[in-house]
């Protein structure tokens, strides 16, 4: 049913359920599956480089663990998982990456916004099911 | 405030509230510093008194100033001589360019438009001449051009024209007596024994719990700043050029960057922007809004004037030309230290000194939305983004770290 499944994947709690269910789907159905992380701007207006490499390399940290706990639970579960990260726009570099990589399911996590919030802003959940080029699963 | 560690522990609650504002806001602490700092003035200074913050008192004046001069010396450590020798052409022609523009622009604007005394109208244009180079850095790192020959000279141009600000700064309002020609000499002196001594020193000494390494480099910025406000100059001055002398060399000991990282975030610049934004008075800047806007259009039209045509000579194509063009546009760090250093010296006034800042940050933060908006080159991107160690690259068609849906 689905061959290739992509995991919105940023260390939230939902993420984190996004990933459980993405990896017993690729492990029930043979499918291959990866991870995207998006890195997000870098501070923006900074007094000195110094700033912004310490930003750069508490991110890279951040999403070189991230990548370490995905690949350390899909081991778990016997299946072997492609880890990606990207810079930009969460929703955009989601979106591009899925069809890109010519993915058929991105598994994403619900962040659970408040309601004022997702009325104003729209939810990332929201944007990326308006936007994917594929079927998508939102994990709670 | 008489008690000094109930005061110290405002500015640092101050400052803690400006790192989380920056946390959720995604802007840098700097800016956030500045704007707590104004906010906190407005507030504290109208419910319990304008001097109760105590942002003119001896110790805060010595921690800022000391955060200044650190963040300079940073500022300077962090240009790639290897860069700027490959590009050392159009990086000196277009930084040049990009710091007589505005410099002359805004000045005449300030004293022809806004009828500002001389000395004040040169104020604003050294404070409109900077250009940020970590505004600009953190575009080029985002976006991947930090790794293209394109960005590394806008990075090598931006050193150029913070260099033309520093002299300027220094020099300018300096009243060339016998003691200036001390100054002079004492800094030709320091230049060009640090940079053989500084790396010996800390090979043979260095590397130690004691932080021998901190301990020189502060008193070499102390010493030197001590002779050029003696002489009537800015001690930020011989702290760039010294930073610029050793970034071959200490700018490249990480270790020792981030250990003088920690003492200048941790401490220092809190106090620094803090207190520059503290200055900010909300009600001159609301009682003349135009003499922001005619100080911000001064330094745009000028930099674009002459930074543009400068790009332009180098064989850059338009968009590319005016992105950097705008690039250079930006201005922070540099700008609010010429303005503090108005007010501090009775330049500029208070009002005056609002508005330069104003405009300074307009200026870190117009040009970069409108150049990432309509003018960003997109084919000078690199095909892939840096991926952290430990993440796995894309197979095949792997997408630009940024691409608009």
């Amino acid at each position: 049913m689905y061959s290739r499944i992509l995991v919105a994947y940023d260390g939230s709690n939902g993420a984190r359920a996004a990933l459980r269910q993405g990896i017993a789907l690729a492990k029930a159905l043979g499918a291959e599956i990866s991870t995207i992380s998006v890195e997000e701007h870098l501070p923006h207006y900074a007094a000195s480089i110094s700033e912004v490499k310490a930003a750069k390399e508490e991110i890279d940290e951040y999403f070189r663990a991230l990548a370490k706990e995905a690949r350390d639970v899909a081991a778990l579960e016997g299946v072997e998982i492609e880890t990606l990260v990207r810079q930009g726009h969460e929703v955009e570099t989601i979106v591009t990456v899925a069809k890109d990589g010519r993915f058929d399911l991105l598994v994403a996590g619900y962040h659970g916004h408040s309601r004022i919030f997702d009325r104003l802003m729209g939810s990332t959940a929201q944007s990326i099911v308006r936007l994917a080029p594929c079927s998508v699963l939102l994990a709670k | 405030m008489e008690n000094l560690w109930f005061l110290a522990a405002v500015w640092v609650g101050l400052a803690l509230i400006a790192t989380l504002l920056a946390i959720w806001l995604r802007v840098s602490t700097a800016l956030s510093e500045i704007v707590v700092g104004t906010v906190a003035q407005l507030v504290i200074g109208t419910i319990v008194g304008p001097d109760w913050l105590g942002s003119s008192s001896e110790w805060v004046t010595f921690l800022a100033g000391t955060g200044a001069i650190v963040l300079t010396f940073l500022a300077g450590a962090e240009l790639d001589p290897a860069v700027f020798r490959a590009r050392w052409k159009e990086s000196a022609v277009v930084g040049l360019v990009s710091f007589g523009a505005p410099f002359l622009g805004a000045a005449a604007a300030a004293y022809y438009m806004l009828g500002w005394t001389p000395a004040a109208s040169w104020l604003a244009g050294v404070a409109m001449s900077t250009t940020s180079v970590a505004v600009v850095y953190a575009v080029m790192l985002e976006l991947g051009f930090n790794t293209t020959e394109y960005g590394k000279a806008m990075l090598a141009a931006c050193f150029v024209t913070d260099l033309g600000t520093v002299i300027a700064l220094g020099l300018i309002f300096a009243p060339f007596t016998l003691r200036t020609a001390v100054f002079v000499v004492v800094c030709l002196v320091v230049f060009g024994v640090l940079p053989f001594l500084t790396p010996r020193f800390f090979r043979r000494y260095g590397g130690r719990v004691s932080e021998l390494e901190a301990k020189f480099i502060l008193l070499c910025l102390f010493a030197t700043g001590g002779v050029a406000v003696w002489a009537g100059s800015e001690a930020v001055l011989p702290a760039y050029v010294i930073g610029m002398l050793l970034a071959g060399t200490v700018g490249k000991d990480h270790v020792l960057i981030r250990r003088l990282r920690t003492l200048t975030f941790g401490l220092l610049t809190p106090f620094y922007f803090i207190r520059a934004g503290s200055f900010v008075s909300v009600p001159a800047l609301a009682a003349a809004p135009m003499v922001f806007v005619v100080l911000f259009s001064a330094k745009m039209v000028s930099k674009i004037a002459g930074v543009f045509p400068a790009v332009r000579a180098f064989r850059y194509g338009r968009q590319e030309g005016l992105y950097y063009t705008l690039m250079m546009s930006t201005g922070l760090t540099f700008g609010t230290i010429s303005a503090l250093f108005g007010l501090s010296h009775g330049i500029v006034t208070p009002g005056q000194y609002s508005h330069l800042v104003a405009a300074v940050i307009g200026s870190a933060v117009v040009p970069t939305l409108i150049a990432n908006a309509f003018f960003m080159p997109v084919h000078l991107q690199p095909a892939a983004v840096t991926e952290p160690a430990g993440a796995q690259a894309m197979p095949a068609a792997t997408p630009k770290g940024v691409e608009h849906v």
